[in-house]
Order: C-alpha cells, then structure tokens, then sequence
C-alpha cells in the first residue's frame, strides 16, 4: 500500500535552468567524462574531472526515479525513467544519484517530475548503502530553497 | 434443537481455536493443502535430498515444545529444529508460531509417501498433519548411461521466437532455405511451465523445474517457499548439479549471457527465495562449488564480484547470506547438507577468491581466447547484463550505430564474447571432466528484449543462441554420450509473427514521416499472401547484413504495454537501469522505454493489454528439442518437472528411449 504523502513538493531548481542561471563555481558534469572507457578488468575508474568536483556545486540532468513507496527527504536521480515497481532482479544502476533533501525537510516527500530534469547539488563521491541494500555511489545534496510547495497542497 | 444450534456453533468455534494448527508443511502438497491425495506435487529422485518443514501456530498464550516428522507411519531421528517468529517472520504469522525444520532428508524407497508432522503444545495438546511426497524409481535402461548434459535454455523461447530466427534463415516457395540447429534435433516435446504459485512463471522457478523436479515459487530458486523473511533458510531441494556431482563427480558450467546473479543461471546452483539477493548468490555459487562441482561460471555480472569499495561494486551485507553456528534453523543448513556457512563480507574480492581457487579469470574475449583449457574459468564480461547480439555485431563490424562510436564502446565494453565463443571455451574446460559435466547455457536476452518488445534484438539473440545450439550439438555427436536439450523457462510477450510489411524500407521511412495508424499499420502490415517471403541477406559472420530490409518480418505482441510502432530497428539498445555506468552521457540519449522509443517516429502508438512499461511473460507451453542418447524420451505434452527426472535417468541408470528414429542409441556423428 502507497504511504499517505502527508506534503507533496517540488522542486523549484529542478526544471532546465537555462545555461546564464547557472552558477559561476557550479561544475557542468558531462557524461562521458564521468567513467574512464574502455572499462578495464576489474572495478570502474571515475574521472579526474569526477573525483575533483567532490564536495562541490554540480550540475547534471536526469530522471527523477518513480518509487513504490517514496522516501521523505530524498529521491533518486537516474539517467532514464524508471520505476521501483519491478522485483528486486531489477536493480538500479549503481550509480543512480540519491538526492539528499536539506536535513530539515527530511519528512519531505518530492513530486515527480516528468521527463528530463536538470539537478544542480553539491556533490559527494564514494560508497553508501541504502537500508535495503542498494549501493550508491553518487550523491547531490540539495539546498533548502530547492523544494517549493505545490499550490495544491497549500495550507 | 433450533435454540441449541448457536451453542453448538460456539462450541466448534472455542474447540477450534483452542487447538494449535499446522498453517505450512513442506513439501508442498495437495494432501496438506486440499485433502486431495492427487496431484502429486512433490517428487523426487531416489536418494535425492530435500528439507521437511512445517509451521505451527500454538494455542494464544502457549508455545510448541516439540515437533517430530514421520514418513509412512515412522518417526524419523533426525535433528529438528525449531525457531519461533518472535521476529524475523513474514506478515500474517503469529509470532508465537514455530518453525520446525529437518534438513536434507532422503528417501530411496520408490512410490508414494506420506508425511506426518506431529507437534505438542506446552500443555500437552497435540497436533499433527498430513502430506504426502513421490519418490520416482528409475526405469530398466534400453541403452548406455550419458556421461554429460548440456541445457541449452534460451530465455523466453516460445515458438514465436523460434520461428522468427527461422525465417530470417530464409524461406523459399514455403519451405525453410536453412533449417536452425535447434530445428534438426530429432525428438520434440511441449512442455507446461507454471510454477508452484502462478500459471505465468517467472524465469527463476521457470529454471529450477528442470534441474531439480519440483515446482518452486516465482521469484525463488532451489527452495520451496517458509514464513520467514530470510532469503537463504528456506527449504531446499537438491539441485541436478549436486545430486550428479555427489554421486558420480560430475562438474558444472553455467554460461548465461544475463548477469549471472540472474535466476536462469543461479537457478542451477544457488538456493533462495529471494532472486534478487546478488551478493549472497554469487557467494554461494563460489562457497559450494564442491558442492556443485562447478567448474564454469561465465556471463556479467561483476558488480557483485567486486569489493565493496571498488567504484562499480554493488555488494550489500543486506542481501548476502551467513548461517548462525548457533542457532539451529540455519546451523543445521550447513551440518546436514555440508555447505558453507556463508559470512556478512561485503568486502570479499570475489574475482580473488576464484583465482585463489584456480580458475582462470577473463574480463574479455580475448582474455577468454587466452584462457587455459586446463583450468576452471570465470568470465565476467560486463557490470549487469551483457550486450545484446545485435549490438556485439554490430560492434565487430564497426557499425557506429552508438552516439559516441558503437554501441558496445558506449557501453565501455567493446570487446563481449558471444554466447557461442563462451559455449565453446565452457565445453573445452568441460570436456577434460573425466566423470562428465551439466552444462547450462542461457540465451537471456531473448527474454530481456522481448520485454522491451525489441523485435530485431531479440531475433538476433535466438540467432545467437542457436549458434551456440550448433555448436553443442556438433560437440554431441562427435562424442556420442552426450544428451543436449535445447528449450525456454517460459514464453515470453506473447510474440506472434503476424506477417511481413509491404513497402520497401524507405517507403516505410516515408510513410514514419506521415505518421499514424493509416499508414504505418494500414498501409504497411501484409498478413497471408501479401507477406510473402521476407529475403534477409546473412553475412559472413552468420547474421544479418541488416534487418531494415524491405517487405520485413514484422512482429506483435499479445502480451504488450503501451508502445510506439514504427516497425524499423533501433539504433540503439534500451537503456539497461543494472548497467553501474549507464549514468554515461551516451546512455543517457538512449531511448528508456518501448513506448518512448518509437515516439519521435510515426505517432503509431499501440494500445497496451498489461500496464507498465514492458511486456510480460506468458502461461503458453513452451517447445522442448533433445538430441543424443536417449533423445526420443523426450516427446507429447510434458511437465517442466518432468524434464529433471528424464535427464536424471539418462545419467545414473541408462537412457530409455534411441537417439532417433532409426532405433540407434547414439547420434549420427555428422547431424
């Protein structure tokens, strides 16, 4: 059973920002400068560009995943339309982004977004590991002011 | 009598509810289930071990104190344990129920049995319950026992999909041009595939049917279903792989084109209820490999293989697997079946651990190629799932049909076997087992691209796959003892091959461009006479020049999500969501779903019969070859179970029927 979204937001500095929007220390991260290719035999190989972008503002688009059950004070970011519905053989990519909400809005649920989203976070790198399991590797916290309320939901 | 009728329904009521209840007893059975002595759903080989279980739920207040199970009227010594679900249990189990277990339990006594568990409450009540098992006796042989087995299974195979790969063969005036490999097996069958829960199975109980004789739920492997949540205490069946290894030294190859977490491939070795816990069943492939003899694992996959702390690594202490040494509904897994007791490592190198072991380790195909016959070997080719065959070829010719290159160095990964170079390098490591093998080859995209409802992948995968039939059949009869099956866990889309397109293709380019039903469906499908012959032209390497042919084949799907249509091949695969690196910018313009793919062209948009996004397997038989000794034991309208019992046979006793129709016991040398 779906759990009651008790306020739904969404988020005011997801939608495209146009290019002049973006932040002068905000790093553009391009795809195909994030894995080192040909993948060698072993584990991957994050970039330079990648790992020195660590703890900074970055900016990277993608789809917001569609959870079973979502998740206050957090979201996932993959780079295509997913869902959560599938059994577990259907895996995320281990390297779907987990998009932290400002720790005050931790009961916070986030509206899904249709379509190609532009996210702009500051970046963390390196392992963590949901409670179910799922392993991620790449991670945007989120400023406060990223999260508008829905006019539907207004008190 | 009538004022008396309400006391006599309270007192049924209060004698009811004070007596504990048996809610579960293991092997399944209609006995238990229904009072019906038949169906027979639990079977079994002679000696062939398996657990017993039964949960009980005891009076409120009260608590089970002993359990005891019987067969046929006498009690069995052996250990049972019992746990109660104080925690760790599913919803809807009173947490005062116990759980009691006795673990790989065997009976060579042939015919029908009946099981009894008998349980007493703290107060002395007791209660007891019935089921009921087969053990199937062997027959006479009428000719020499196999040495190897090699299961060709290609994923979602239903007759749609064979057909398909057929007719890009070629068809002339109505006959085939090139029969498929799998086309000239002398011996064919239907086979049943529901599951122990559903009449659709999924590709986990869809395996395990026919490797270890008995129904399995969807979404579980090697177990029967329990009331806990563990993924790795349930009870377990004795796989093909550990009864032959454990009687005659036979080794294992599992080569599977899907990560090899995936069910069609741990459904070989691994035992589960969860198909979805990668770490704890790549472990447990290494961990009971003496108990396997598995001495082949090849696929993707390597994500789980890895450390935690390697970037890529998907290791998880959440779906890993340990046995308590102490506690004894999981301690005594590993004392009664002699199986490792598994740890909570999700820092374990695995790929270490394999070398450490002696096999040879290749991340390519040229390391594949490189690769010593005299050693066991692992191979792991990608992250998840590897490459489909169109886009491998299409890599080998250099067809630069990716966004950055071709779609295989998009990917990262430009140099994947195909799943005929991997057969061929499992049966030369394979074939110097000097008590024979089980090999289980997985065509697994088949499926996955049937689900996307990708035609031109998928057809190429069952081309692919019956390359691989080729060569294992050719490896058969140069031998003469070995038995190949080539067969599907399940349809899969609902596949039907509904004719051929009438236009060229830059009609059909055309008519994408004017858009809609009344021309990319009207004017385009040609069904009967007007399908005519579709003429695909195979290159070299055996596939296709193209599939945009003009006049092509063209596919529905009877079991579809919604979906644009423009019937042309995608450039570029769906994008894998298992692929760790998918987040790179070539993936990223990938088209994501079915019903996304085809928007931008035609504005064809087919009505889905399921919701979702992909396409679902089906209930429908699924069409079963054999060739080799004892090849026309398989034919009529079988059980997947029974598969198991015939190959079992074959292998310990003798084979029962010819290779062929000519009476010969062996198979031509030359089929």
């Amino acid at each position: 059973m779906r759990r009651a979204l008790p306020a739904v937001f969404f988020l005011a500095s997801l939608l495209a920002l146009p290019a002049g929007a973006v932040r002068a220390d905000t790093v553009e991260l391009r795809f195909d400068e994030l894995i080192r290719k040909p993948v060698g035999p072993r584990g991957l190989e994050f970039s330079d560009k990648l790992l020195g972008a660590q703890g900074r503002q970055v900016r990277i688009a993608g789809y917001m995943v569609r959870e079973e059950t979502p998740r206050a004070g957090s979201f996932r970011l993959a780079p295509q339309p997913v869902g959560e519905d599938d059994d577990e053989s259907s895996d995320l990519p281990a390297s779907t982004f987990t998009v932290l909400l400002d720790p005050a809005q931790s009961q916070r649920f986030v509206l899904n977004p249709k379509g190609l989203i532009t996210i702009e976070g500051r970046l963390e790198v390196g392992r963590q590991e949901a409670p179910d399991g799922r392993v991620s590797w790449l991670r945007l916290q989120l400023a406060p002011d990223a999260l508008t309320l829905t006019s539907d939901n207004k008190p | 009598m009538k004022p008396l009728l309400p006391l006599a329904v309270l007192f049924f009521a209060v004698a009811a509810s004070a007596a504990p209840t048996v809610t579960r007893l293991t092997p399944p059975s209609e006995l238990f289930s229904s009072g019906h002595a038949e169906p027979v759903i639990a079977r079994f080989l002679p000696g062939q071990r398996f657990d017993l279980q039964a949960t009980i739920r005891p009076d409120a207040g009260r608590r089970i104190t002993t359990v005891r199970f019987a067969v046929d009227g006498a009690d069995l010594e052996q250990t049972v344990s019992l746990r109660d679900c104080a925690s760790g249990c599913v919803k809807n189990v009173d947490p005062a129920s116990a759980i009691a277990s006795l673990r790989a339990y065997s009976l060579n006594k042939p015919g029908l049995h009946e099981l009894t568990v008998k349980a007493v409450q703290d107060d002395g009540q007791a209660i007891s319950a019935k089921g009921n098992f087969e053990v199937v006796p062997f027959k006479a042989a009428f000719g020499p026992k196999i040495k190897n087995i090699i299961i060709l299974l290609g994923d979602g195979m239903g007759a749609a999909q064979r057909t398909a790969a057929r007719l890009i063969h070629g068809y002339a005036q109505g006959k085939a041009v090139e029969a498929l490999a799998m086309d000239t097996f002398p011996a064919t069958a239907l086979v049943k595939t529901a599951s122990l829960n559903s009449i659709v199975t999924d590709s986990a109980p869809g395996m395990t049917a026919y490797v270890l004789g008995n129904k399995n739920n969807n979404n579980e492997e090697g177990v029967f279903p329990d009331d806990t949540v563990d993924a790795f205490d349930n009870p377990r069946i004795e796989y093909l792989s550990e009864y032959l290894h454990r009687t005659q030294g036979k080794a294992l190859g599992v080569v599977t084109t899907a990560d090899v977490f995936d069910a069609t491939p741990a459904g070989n070795a691994v035992h589960t209820s969860d198909r979805g816990a990668g770490t704890g069943i790549v472990d447990q492939f290494f961990d009971d490999r003496g108990h396997t003899g598995l001495s082949v694992l090849m696929g993707g996959g390597r994500k789980w293989f890895l450390p935690a702390s390697t970037p890529g690594s998907a290791r998880s202490e959440a779906n890993d697997y340990a046995f308590s040494a102490t506690d004894p509904h999981t301690a005594e897994i590993a004392r009664r079946w002699g199986v490792a007791a598994g740890a909570k490592d999700p820092e374990r190198d695995l790929i270490k651990d394999f070398e450490a072991a002696g096999f040879a380790y290749a991340a390519t195909k040229s390391d594949l190629d490189r690769a010593s016959d005299a050693k066991a070997l692992l191979g792991l080719f990608a992250f998840s799932n590897m490459n489909v065959a169109l886009d491998k070829i299409n890599g080998r010719r250099g067809l630069k049909t990716g966004l950055q290159g071709t779609v295989v160095e998009d990917f990262g990964l430009p140099d994947q076997p195909m799943l005929d170079e991997m057969v061929d390098a499992a049966l030369k490591v394979l074939d110097r087992k000097t008590q024979g093998f089980v090999l289980m080859a997985e065509g697994a995209s088949i499926d996955k691209q049937a689900h996307l409802m990708d035609s031109d992948r998928w057809m190429l995968e069952v081309l692919e796959f019956d390359r691989a039939v080729k060569r294992a059949q050719d490896y058969a009869a140069r031998r003469g003892d070995t038995l190949v099956i080539v067969t599907a866990d399940h349809e899969c889309s609902g596949a039907s091959l509904i004719g051929a397109s009438t236009v060229s293709d830059a009609q059909l380019r055309e008519l994408a461009r004017a858009k809609g039903v009344s021309n990319l469906r009207d004017k385009v499908v040609g069904n009967y006479e007007k399908a005519g012959f579709p003429h695909y032209k195979l290159a070299a390497d055996g596939y296709p020049e193209t599939m945009d042919i003009d006049r092509r084949l063209l596919v529905g799907y009877g079991a579809n999500a919604d979906r644009y249509e423009d019937w042309r091949t995608s450039k570029t695969p769906q994008r894998d969501p298992q692929q760790p690196f998918a987040k790179a910018e070539p993936l990223k313009w990938y088209p994501a779903t079915p019903s996304e793919r085809d928007a931008a062209v035609g504005e064809y948009f087919v009505t889905g019969q399921v919701p979702g996004e992909s396409a679902v397997h089906t209930a429908t038989d699924v069409p079963l070859s054999a060739f080799g000794p004892g090849a026309l034991s398989f034919s009529g309208v079988i059980d997947n179970t029974d598969v198991f019992f015939k190959l079992a046979q074959a292998a310990i006793k003798g084979v029962t029927a010819p290779a062929d129709t000519s009476g010969a016991k062996r198979p031509a040398a030359k089929p």
